[in-house]
C-alpha cells in the first residue's frame, strides 16, 4: 500500500517532466535547430515514458494488491462470524440480507480500497507536485487559483449529508432484491406447485423497480452535484485569464509563466473534480462499510468462556436438566424442566407439534441458551464446556434435512472430513443408506444438490443420520429422522442403533409409537412440562401416550388401571 | 444432466467472440433515441468548449498586450460561458444516460427472472442456488454501465479519432501516417493479449461465482455446519475459493493494465519517430509550425485510444458476466405448454396413468410401465419402500417432469395436451419440503389463494389445527417468520404449508409426506378437519403412517418402479403379500 502511494508519487512528478521535454525540444531543436540534440532528447522522452509507464503499472499492482489482500482477509473474517453466529442471529436476519452483506456490501468495500485508493493518490500527488510548481512561477496567481477549493468543500458537505440516506435505501433495496431473488430460488418448488410465477414476476418486478428508483434518485443527486464540481474546477481557467491577464498586464507575470499556467490549469482542476467523485464514492462505501463493520464485530452471545472446559477424554454422555426453563422471545417453550440421562441410556421424546422437543435437543447442543436453570453435560455445565468440543460430542440428525452440494460420501463425512471410504461405507449401511446410494450413476461420488434436491425424503434422511453416526457421538440426537422412511426401513435401522460399535447415549424424537417403544425411557412434552416413563407404565395410564396407542391401533393395549394406582418412573 | 457443486466451474459452450455483446445490442436498441440524443448533446458539448482555447488565445494576443481590460472582461465571460453551456449538455446528457442505464439492466433482470420462472426443477437441483442469485443480483448490476455511458462513449471516442485523423491528414499526410502506424502495432498488442485476458476475467467470474454459492450455501446450513462443528474445516474451504478468486482477479488485473502500458508507450514512440521525420524531411524554416501542430495532435490522436483501451478493458470484464446472463437465458424451459395446448376445463378428478415410464437421467428408469386409473373423488394412498418412486408420480400428475413414455390423462385429457397453469391450478400440492416465505403467517397461508379474505384464512388454519399456535403467538397471524421459519417447529411448518394448500382449493390434493413431523394426535384431528373439505376431491397421499393410509379408498404399492399390489386395505390384508407385511411390522 506504502509502496503503492509512493510509486505513485514519482509517477506524477514524472507527468510534469515529459512536457518539460518537449518544451526543450521544440525550443532548442526545432526553433534553435540544434539537431545533434534531438535522438538524446526524444530517446530520454521515451525512456522516461517507459520508467513512468512501468512504475504506473506496479503502483496499479501493488494497490491492487494490497486492497485485494485487505478484502480476502475482510471476506474470511466475515464469513468466520457469520459461521459462528448463534441461531437467534439467524431467526432475526433475512437470508437474501446476509448474502448482501457478504457479497455486495464487501464488493463495494473492494472498489473502494483499490480503485478509490489510486484515483486518491493520483489526485493528491498530482495537485500537490502542480501547487508546488505553480507556486514557484507566481504565488499570488496560484492563490487566487486556489481560493475556489472552499467552495468545493461546502457545497461538497452539503450534498454529502443529502446523499448518505439516499444511498443507504439503495443498499436496504439491494438487499431486497436478493432476498426476493435468494426465496424464488430457494422456494421454487411450491412456486411452481401454486404456479405463482406471475405473481412471483410481479413481486420481483417491483423490488427491481424500486432498485431502479433509488439508483436513479442517487444518480441523479450525482448529476446535479458533479457539474457543480465541474463549473468550479473549470472556472479556473476563466480565474487563469481574468487574474492571470491581470497581472500580465500589471507586470508582474511574464508570456511564458502565464503559458504555464494554462497549461498545467487541468493539473489543479482534474484533481479537484476527482476530488467530489471520491467524496461521493466514499459516501457509499460508509453506507456498506457500517453494514460490513457490523458484521465484522457482532459477537455471538453463546461464545466459548475464557475459562471453558476443554477435556480431552471422551465426553460420556450424562445429560441433566436442573430447573431449565427456556422462552423463545417471550413465548414460554420449556417450564422447569427436569431429569437426568445416564450414559448409554436410550430416550425417546414425544409431544405434540410445537411442543418443544426439537428445542430441547437443541439446547443441550447449545444452539440456544437456557433463559432459566442449567443443563449439565457430564455434571459440566454447558455454557462452561467449550463449544467445539460440546458439539462435536453430539451427533444430531436435524429434522429439517439440509445437505451440501457436495458428494454423497461429502455429505457424510461432512463432520469428520477425515473419514475412510470404509468407514464412510460402514456408517451409510447402518443407516440403511448404502444400497440406494450403490445404485445412483457415480455412486457415493454423485453429487447432490442443496436440500439434498433429486432424493426422496427418506433418503436425505437416511444420508444425515448417516452423517450424525459419521462422528460416532457420544450423544446421538435423532429428530424425527425417520418420519419419512418406510416401516421395515426403520425397523432395519433401530436394529443397527441397539449395536453400535461405539458408546452412546441416545435422543430419538419420534411420533410412530413403534419407534419409541423400546426406549429405555420416554419423556412426553406437553405444554412446556415433561413426563417421564416406560411404554409400558404409560400406556397404562391416560394421557398423550396411551392416546397416541390408540389412535396408532396398537393391539393387546392394557386397561387403563385405577386412578390411585401407583406413579411409576418419573415424576414432572 | 451434469451436476454442479460450489467448487466446480460451470463450463460455457459458447467460444468467445463479440455476439453476447451483439445480443445485448437487442437490450440496448429499445432505448435508441434517448441514447442519440444524448449523443447529439455530448457532440454540441464537446464542440462548445472547442471554443474555450479560442478564447483563451484572443484574450492572450490582444487583450493583455493591449491593456484592454474589458476586453479581458468580456472575454473571460463568454469563457465562462463556454463552460456553464458544456456542462449544462454535459449534465442532460448525464441524467438521460442514467435513466437508459437503469432501464437496460431493468430489463435484463426482468427477463432472467422471468426465464428463471420458467426452467424445470431439474435446473435448480443441478447446481447450488448462490450460483443462480449471483447472475440475477451482481451479474446483471455489473454491466449496466458498459451498456449504456460505455457504447456511448465509445461512439464519442470513435468520432474524435477520425475528426483528429481528418486533420493530421490535411496538416501532412506523411506524418500523419507515421502517428497512424501506432495502431496496427497496439491491434497486435491486444489481439495477443485477448484470449488471455479474456480467459482471465472468465476465471474471475467463476471463482466469484463459486465463492458466492459457498458463501449461501453456508448461511443456509449454518446449524449443521455448528452442530457438527465443522466450522474450521468451512473456513479453509473458503479460504481456498476466496485465494482463487484473488489469484484470478490479479491475473485479470496483470493483464488488463498491460493495455494502457502498451498504449502510454506507443503513443510516445511514435511521436518521437514523428519528430525525427519531421526533422529530417522538412528545412528548418518550413518545419516548426507543422510539426507543432503534429505533435498537438499526435497527443490528441491517442487520447481517445487510452479511454478506448479502458473501454475494452470494461468490455471484455461486461462480457464475462454477459455470457453467464445469456446461458442462463438459453437454458432450455424442458416443460413448456405445447403448442397447441388448450386450458384444461373445470375437473372432475379422474386420474390415469396409461403405460408411464419415467427416467430423471438417461437409462435410470425410476418409473416402469405403471398403468392405473383412479375414479373422480377417490382417496389413493401410496405406499412403499423409499426411493420407489411414490414421490415421482405425483410429481408425474401436475407435470413437474415430463414422462419418458406412455401417457397421464386426467378427465380424459393429456397433460401434456393442456396448459400447465390451467393444469397446476386446479391441484393442491403439498410438497415435502414446507418452505416459508419471509413475511407474516398469514401471507404465507394466503400464497396458496391471493384473494383470500382474513376469514377464509383463519377458516382454513382452523380446519388443519394450525389457529391453535398460531393465534397463541405474539402476533398472531401477523407474526414475521423468515425463510428459514426459525421459530417454527418443522411439525408447525407443515401446518401452515397445509393450510395454504387447502386454501387453493384443489381438485386434486398431493399430500407427499406432507404430515411426517405433525405428531399423531394433531394429525388426527387435522384429519377429521379435512374429510369433510376432501368429499367429492381426488387425493393423493404418501405416507407411512398406518392410521393415514387405512383410511383411504385404494391403496397402491409400489416398490422398485413397479406397482406390486393395489386395492383397499381390507382386500390388500386377504391378501397377504407385501402390504399385509408391512402393516403387521408396525403393529408389533
Amino acid at each position: 500500500m506504502v509502496m503503492g502511494l509512493a510509486l505513485s508519487i514519482i509517477t506524477m512528478s514524472m507527468v510534469v517532466i515529459i512536457p518539460k521535454l518537449s518544451q526543450i525540444l521544440i525550443d532548442d531543436v526545432i526553433i534553435g535547430g540544434q539537431k545533434s540534440k534531438l535522438a538524446p532528447i526524444l530517446l530520454v522522452m521515451c525512456g522516461v515514458q517507459l520508467l513512468r509507464t512501468v512504475l504506473r503499472y506496479l503502483m496499479v499492482i501493488c494497490l491492487e494488491n494490497a486492497s485485494q489482500f485487505l478484502v480476502m482477509r475482510i471476506r474470511k473474517h466475515i464469513f468466520t462470524t457469520i459461521i459462528n453466529q448463534e441461531l437467534k442471529f439467524y431467526d432475526r436476519n433475512r437470508t437474501g440480507d446476509i448474502i448482501t452483506r457478504v457479497t455486495g456490501d464487501i464488493e463495494y468495500v473492494r472498489h473502494t480500497c483499490s480503485w478509490i485508493s489510486y484515483m486518491f493518490s493520483d489526485s493528491i500527488s498530482l495537485l500537490i507536485a502542480t501547487i508546488v510548481f505553480l507556486t514557484t512561477i507566481h504565488i499570488g496567481l496560484t492563490l487566487i487559483m486556489l481560493a475556489v477549493t472552499p467552495l468545493i468543500a461546502i457545497i461538497s458537505y452539503f450534498y454529502i449529508k443529502r446523499i448518505k440516506s439516499i444511498y443507504r435505501q439503495l443498499r436496504e433495496r439491494l438487499s431486497n432484491l436478493n432476498t426476493t431473488a435468494q426465496e424464488n430460488i430457494a422456494g421454487n418448488r411450491v412456486v411452481k406447485a401454486f404456479t405463482r410465477e406471475d405473481y412471483e414476476i410481479d413481486r420481483f418486478d417491483k423490488c427491481s423497480k424500486e432498485y431502479r428508483a433509488a439508483n436513479l434518485s442517487a444518480s441523479y443527486k450525482w448529476q446535479m452535484f458533479s457539474p457543480i464540481v465541474d463549473l468550479i474546477s473549470q472556472s479556473l481557467t476563466v480565474i487563469m485569464v481574468l487574474a492571470g491577464g491581470m497581472f500580465v498586464m500589471n507586470g508582474s507575470l511574464t508570456y511564458g509563466s502565464l503559458a504555464a499556467f494554462s497549461g498545467l490549469t487541468w493539473a489543479l482542476a482534474n484533481p479537484m473534480k476527482n476530488l467530489g467523485i471520491i467524496l461521493n464514492d466514499l459516501q457509499r462505501f460508509f453506507t456498506s462499510a457500517d453494514k460490513v463493520i457490523e458484521l465484522f464485530y457482532s459477537k455471538p452471545i453463546i461464545a466459548d468462556r475464557h475459562d471453558c472446559n476443554d477435556k480431552a477424554d471422551r465426553i460420556k454422555g450424562k445429560i441433566t436438566f436442573d430447573n431449565v426453563s427456556f422462552k423463545y422471545n417471550k413465548e414460554p417453550v420449556l417450564k422447569n424442566v427436569s431429569f437426568t440421562i445416564t450414559p448409554g441410556e436410550t430416550i425417546a421424546i414425544m409431544g405434540s407439534t410445537g411442543s418443544g422437543k426439537t428445542t430441547l435437543v437443541n439446547l443441550i447442543a447449545r444452539m440456544y441458551d437456557v433463559t432459566e436453570g442449567r443443563i449439565l453435560v457430564d455434571d459440566v455445565d454447558v455454557r462452561m464446556w467449550k463449544l467445539s468440543k460440546l458439539r462435536s460430542s453430539i451427533g444430531l440428525a436435524t429434522q429439517d434435512v439440509f445437505l451440501f452440494s457436495d458428494t454423497v460420501d461429502g455429505n457424510i463425512s461432512y463432520g469428520n472430513p477425515n473419514l475412510s471410504e470404509k468407514d464412510i461405507e460402514k456408517f451409510a449401511k447402518g443407516a440403511a443408506a448404502d444400497s440406494f446410494i450403490n445404485k445412483m450413476e457415480d455412486g457415493y461420488n454423485t453429487i447432490i444438490g442443496e436440500r439434498g434436491v433429486g432424493l426422496s425424503g427418506g433418503q436425505r434422511q437416511r444420508i444425515a443420520l448417516a452423517r450424525a453416526l459419521a462422528v460416532s457421538p457420544p450423544i446421538l440426537v435423532l429428530d424425527d429422522t425417520t418420519s419419512a422412511v418406510d416401516m421395515e426401513t426403520e425397523q432395519y435401522i433401530q436394529n443397527q442403533l441397539t449395536n453400535l460399535d461405539f458408546e452412546c447415549t441416545k435422543i430419538i424424537i419420534a411420533q410412530r409409537i413403534s419407534s419409541v417403544k423400546s426406549a429405555d425411557r420416554i419423556f412426553v412434552l406437553n405444554n412446556g412440562s415433561i413426563e417421564i416413563g416406560t411404554h409400558e407404565t404409560l400406556m397404562r395410564k391416560s394421557g398423550y401416550y396411551r392416546e397416541i396407542c390408540e389412535l396408532q391401533n396398537l393391539p393387546n393395549l392394557p386397561p387403563i388401571p385405577d386412578e390411585n394406582s401407583t406413579e411409576e418412573g418419573g415424576a414432572k | 444432466m451434469a451436476r454442479n457443486k460450489f467448487d466446480i466451474d460451470e463450463s460455457l459452450d459458447t467460444p468467445f467472440d463479440f455476439s453476447h455483446l451483439k445480443r445485448s445490442l437487442v437490450y440496448v436498441n429499445r432505448y435508441k433515441t434517448r441514447m442519440i440524443f444524448a449523443f447529439l448533446l455530448s457532440i454540441l458539448a464537446s464542440l462548445v468548449s472547442l471554443c474555450g482555447p479560442q478564447l483563451i488565445k484572443k484574450s492572450i494576443d490582444e487583450a493583455m498586450p493591449n491593456g484592454n481590460m474589458t476586453q479581458l472582461l468580456q472575454l473571460s465571460g463568454l469563457l465562462g460561458g463556454t463552460i456553464i453551456i458544456s456542462l449544462l449538455f454535459n449534465a442532460i446528457r448525464g441524467f438521460i444516460m442514467v435513466g437508459v442505464g437503469q432501464d437496460i439492466v431493468y430489463d435484463i433482470r426482468s427477463d432472467l427472472f422471468r426465464h428463471l420462472q420458467e426452467l424445470p426443477f431439474t435446473y435448480y437441483d443441478t447446481r447450488p442456488q448462490g450460483k443462480i442469485l449471483v447472475r440475477v443480483v451482481q451479474y446483471v448490476n455489473a454491466v449496466s454501465d458498459v451498456l449504456s455511458n460505455g457504447i456511448v462513449n465509445i461512439i464519442i471516442e470513435l468520432l474524435n479519432i477520425v475528426f483528429i485523423s481528418i486533420f493530421m491528414f490535411k496538416t501532412d499526410a506523411r506524418l500523419a501516417l507515421i502517428i497512424l502506424a501506432g495502431l496496427p502495432v497496439l491491434a497486435i498488442i491486444i489481439f495477443i493479449l485477448k484470449p488471455a485476458q479474456r480467459r482471465a476475467w472468465q476465471r474471475v467470474s467463476n471463482k466469484s461465482s463459486n465463492l458466492s454459492a459457498y458463501t449461501c450455501e453456508n448461511i443456509e446450513g449454518v446449524e449443521i455446519t455448528e452442530i457438527f462443528d465443522r466450522q474450521d474445516e468451512n473456513i479453509k474451504i473458503y479460504d481456498q475459493l476466496n485465494n482463487l478468486l484473488n489469484k484470478a482477479w490479479m491475473k485479470a488485473v496483470y493483464i488488463s493494465n498491460l493495455i494502457s502500458v502498451s498504449v502510454d508507450n506507443i503513443s510516445q514512440w511514435v511521436l518521437a519517430i514523428m519528430y525525427m521525420a519531421g526533422i529530417a524531411w522538412f528545412s528548418p524554416s518550413a518545419s516548426i509550425g507543422i510539426i507543432i501542430a503534429m505533435g498537438t495532435y499526435a497527443s490528441r490522436f491517442w487520447q481517445p485510444i487510452t479511454s478506448l483501451a479502458n473501454l475494452y478493458n470494461q468490455l471484455i470484464t461486461a462480457i464475462s458476466y454477459l455470457e453467464r446472463i445469456f446461458q442462463t437465458m438459453d437454458e432450455p424451459i424442458e416443460i413448456s405448454d405445447a403448442k397447441d395446448a388448450y386450458n384444461l376445463p373445470t375437473i372432475s378428478g379422474e386420474v390415469e396413468f396409461k403405460n408411464v415410464s419415467f427416467e430423471y437421467e438417461a437409462g435410470v428408469r425410476v418409473l416402469n410401465d405403471v398403468s392405473f386409473k383412479i375414479k373422480a373423488g377417490q382417496s389413493v394412498a401410496l405406499v412403499g419402500p423409499t426411493g420407489a418412486g411414490k414421490s415421482t408420480i405425483v410429481n408425474l400428475i401436475s407435470r413437474f417432469y415430463n414422462i419418458t413414455e406412455g401417457e397421464v390423462l386426467i378427465d380424459g385429457h393429456s397433460i401434456n395436451g393442456v396448459t400447465i397453469k390451467s393444469l397446476r391450478s386446479q391441484m393442491g400440492i403439498m410438497l415435502q419440503d414446507s418452505f416459508i416465505f419471509s413475511g407474516t403467517i398469514e401471507d404465507n397461508i394466503r400464497y396458496g389463494r391471493l384473494d383470500a379474505t382474513k376469514d377464509e384464512i383463519i377458516t382454513a388454519s382452523k380446519r388443519v389445527q394450525a389457529d391453535g399456535f398460531i393465534s397463541q403467538m405474539e402476533d398472531g397471524y401477523n407474526t414475521q417468520v423468515n425463510e428459514r421459519g426459525g421459530r417454527l417447529s418443522q411439525g408447525q411448518k407443515q401446518l401452515i404449508s397445509f393450510a395454504r394448500t387447502l386454501l387453493s382449493d384443489p381438485r386434486i390434493l398431493v399430500l407427499d409426506e406432507a404430515t411426517s413431523s405433525i405428531d399423531a394426535r394433531t394429525e388426527q384431528l387435522l384429519q377429521m378437519g379435512i374429510n369433510e373439505l376432501l368429499k367429492g376431491r381426488t387425493s393423493f397421499i404418501v405416507a407411512h403412517r398406518l392410521s393415514t393410509i387405512k383410511s383411504c379408498d385404494i391403496i397402491i404399492f409400489i416398490d422398485g418402479g413397479k406397482i406390486v399390489e393395489s386395492g383397499t386395505h381390507d382386500e390388500l390384508m386377504a391378501l397377504k403379500g407385501r402390504y399385509f407385511e408391512l402393516c403387521t411390522t408396525q403393529d408389533e
